[in-house]
């Protein structure tokens, strides 16, 4: 039985196939949590997930793409676990460890460029001040010195407008927590 | 000592069911053996408290429970399957669990995740919501089962717990057994020499209402020794031993 | 096979992850069935959730067990208004009867046994259940016999009768462990009583109007409440 159809008897309220779903999918999930999670967080997002799938089948699409539908759900709902106990800036910290996504996940790639496309919004429409630096250092990879020569400012602007672009960047993928990182917003 | 009995008997009407026996337990897997009409069946019942001796003393989880406060404060931690166990047809295995464990004063708050982990501990799942009418014997004795661990007891009494569970159910039985026997005193009454070999720490044989032998399975198997007794399988020869000298 | 399905799955299982602590937890929540608000009201009344889902399952109150009872009481009703007999009065405690004599007990619950080694004690819930029939009873008696239209002293006045006729029922019935037994003794005592009236020259509506039988249907149920009683006792040390 492939995995829309075990979504599909999961929307029904067949609990037997909720069992075949987590027997399948939980032990990668489980794995990439514990790339940004301790062990025991691990287990509890993911009975918050599986929960929150078996809530939410009805609403899946059935396009072949069941693992990232669960991987969008472990996700959300570990952010939401470590807002709750005040742990994000250890995810962010585990997520800059675990380096970038690999190439070969596609859609856990497309997952990451749909969160940071969000948080890249909190730094205004494109030609603000914030949001130039981002898309020259950050996207397009380029030397402090050329970014300042492009956009006509000192490089120690340049600097200082990195500086809060990482901030309003940080705040946005945390929901907010600016205070117990020390500084004013 | 989670069971200490002395002098217990047991009568009903001329028959003397249980006829005198001393046993004292604490944690760990206790075997009872002995043919049909030993008087397992009615030493099991005194100690779930199903019915009363008829003489000796009865100390359960330190209480005595001819006293009402007593022997509720027993039951909430006790836990029995019964020789035969009916069921109610219409309750699916997390109802028929959840009711006993409602019975047994578990707090309600803690009484989804218990039934949760009995239903897995005897890998019944796979078939959490379905009607009992639609079990067969099997799993029926793993719903007992269940409804027996759900509450954690510290006194565990199983009355022919194998009936009907095929091999390979029966030794994930024993591990089970085991484990629960860590901390809890297990009671195990069968007639299947095997499964008390495999399990028990102490071992104890009934006939005719008395204790025959106490001790461990090794201690039975050495009781063969010398003697012609029949049996496929060492303990098997020491349980026929014992029991042909005590009815000499 | 796609990349997203090819890849996830390879992933080996952390070793300090438990799932089946993770499916437990899941099958908590997804098996779990909340009390309804009759249940969590009968909790909240007898001060134990044991109790409360004994008494809503009681098998004399399930839904197609009410709905014979309503039928019975309103063709009694039916036929009260009919003929000018009180119907009703008369049909009434043999229903109440047969509830209780299916109410519990040994004979009825499959799992006796090991209803009494349970920490809500098997009389409680007797007694509960007991109550529960009979007091559902009487509200359907009341209602079926106010609409044939009875006088005021009938309509209230079988109500001793249908306690002493339900305790013969239940005495009967956990004597003989079997509720058909309960049900044949409630029904031929009542018999038997309702008879005695034209027997005796008196009318048939005799059982229920006779104010002079109100202390020997009292003293009857309290004799069989007493043989419950010692049917389902646990004596304090040996007996």
């Amino acid at each position: 039985m492939d995995d829309d159809e075990l979504i599909a008897r999961l929307a029904g309220g067949d609990d037997t196939a909720l069992r075949e779903l987590l027997s399948l999918h939980a032990p990668w999930l489980a794995a990439r949590l514990r790339m940004a999670l301790p062990a025991a967080d691990v287990e509890d997002v993911l009975q918050e997930s599986f929960l929150a799938a078996w809530r939410g089948a009805g609403s899946y699409r059935p396009e072949g793409a069941a693992a990232g539908w669960l991987w969008g759900i472990a996700r959300r709902q570990a952010a939401l676990w470590l807002r709750r106990r005040g742990r994000a800036a250890l995810l962010v910290h585990a997520l800059a460890q675990a380096g970038p996504p690999a190439a070969a996940d596609p859609v856990d790639a497309a997952l990451t460029r749909a969160d940071l496309e969000e948080a890249v919004a909190a730094l205004g429409p494109p030609g603000e001040p914030e949001r130039e630096v981002w898309r020259l250092l950050y996207v397009e990879d380029r030397p402090v010195a050329e970014v300042a020569e492009l956009m006509g400012v000192p490089q120690g602007t340049v600097k200082s407008r990195a500086h809060r672009a990482r901030r309003r960047l940080r705040a946005a993928l945390l929901g907010g927590r600016p205070a117990a990182e020390g500084g004013p917003r | 000592m989670n069971v200490e009995l002395t002098d217990l008997t047991r009568r009903f009407g001329r028959t003397q069911a249980v006829a005198g026996v001393n046993l004292a337990t604490g944690p760990g897997v206790f075997g009872l053996l002995g043919p049909n009409g030993a008087g397992k069946t009615s030493l099991l019942r005194m100690m779930a408290t199903v019915i009363p001796p008829t003489s000796g003393t009865l100390r359960l989880l330190g209480r005595d429970p001819s006293g009402y406060g007593p022997r509720r404060e027993i039951r909430r931690r006790l836990g029995y399957l019964p020789q035969s166990l009916g069921y109610y047809p219409g309750f699916t295995v997390v109802e028929f669990v959840e009711y006993f464990a409602l019975l047994k004063e578990m707090p309600a708050a803690q009484v989804p995740a218990a039934v949760a982990a009995a239903v897995e501990r005897v890998d019944l799942g796979s078939k959490a919501s379905s009607r009992l009418r639609t079990l067969s014997g099997g799993m029926l004795r793993r719903v007992g089962i269940a409804q027996a661990i759900v509450n954690g007891p510290e006194l565990l009494l199983l009355d022919e717990p194998t009936a009907g569970l095929d091999p390979e159910q029966r030794v994930q039985f024993r591990s089970l057994l085991r484990d629960l026997g860590q901390h809890a005193t297990v009671v195990v009454s069968t007639h299947l020499v095997e499964d008390v070999g495999a399990a028990c720490g102490e071992v104890a044989l009934m006939d005719q209402g008395k204790i025959v032998f106490h001790g461990t399975p090794g201690e039975l198997t050495a009781r063969a020794e010398g003697t012609t007794a029949a049996g496929d399988a060492p303990l098997e020869r020491g349980y026929s031993a014992v029991l042909a000298q005590s009815r000499s | 096979m796609s990349d997203v399905d090819a890849g996830p799955r390879d992933n080996p299982v952390p070793s300090d992850v438990d799932l089946r602590r993770v499916w437990t937890g899941v099958a908590a929540e997804v098996w779990r069935r909340e009390p309804g608000p009759l249940e969590r009201l009968a909790g909240q009344l007898l001060r134990s959730p044991g109790l409360a889902r004994a008494l809503l399952t009681t098998p004399s109150l399930v839904v197609p067990w009410l709905i014979a009872s309503v039928v019975v009481l309103a063709a009694g009703a039916i036929a009260a208004r009919g003929t000018g007999q009180p119907l009703v009065e008369l049909v009434a405690p043999a229903v109440a009867a047969a509830g209780i004599a299916y109410a519990y007990g040994p004979g009825i619950d499959s799992a006796w046994e090991l209803s009494r080694s349970m920490a809500v004690s098997d009389r409680m819930v007797l007694l509960v259940r007991a109550l529960g029939v009979f007091a559902v009873d009487a509200v359907l008696g009341l209602a079926a016999s106010a609409a044939s239209g009875s006088a005021a002293g009938i309509t209230f006045g079988w109500l001793v009768p249908m306690t002493a006729v339900s305790a013969l029922a239940l005495a009967a019935a956990t004597l003989a462990r079997s509720a058909n037994v309960g049900v044949a003794a409630g029904l031929a005592g009542w018999t038997i009583m309702v008879l005695s009236g034209p027997a005796s020259g008196g009318l048939i509506g005799y059982a229920v109007s006779n104010s002079a039988l109100v202390l020997p249907y009292l003293a009857f149920a309290a004799s069989c409440a007493a043989i419950v009683g010692y049917a389902t006792r646990i004596p304090r040390g040996p007996s």
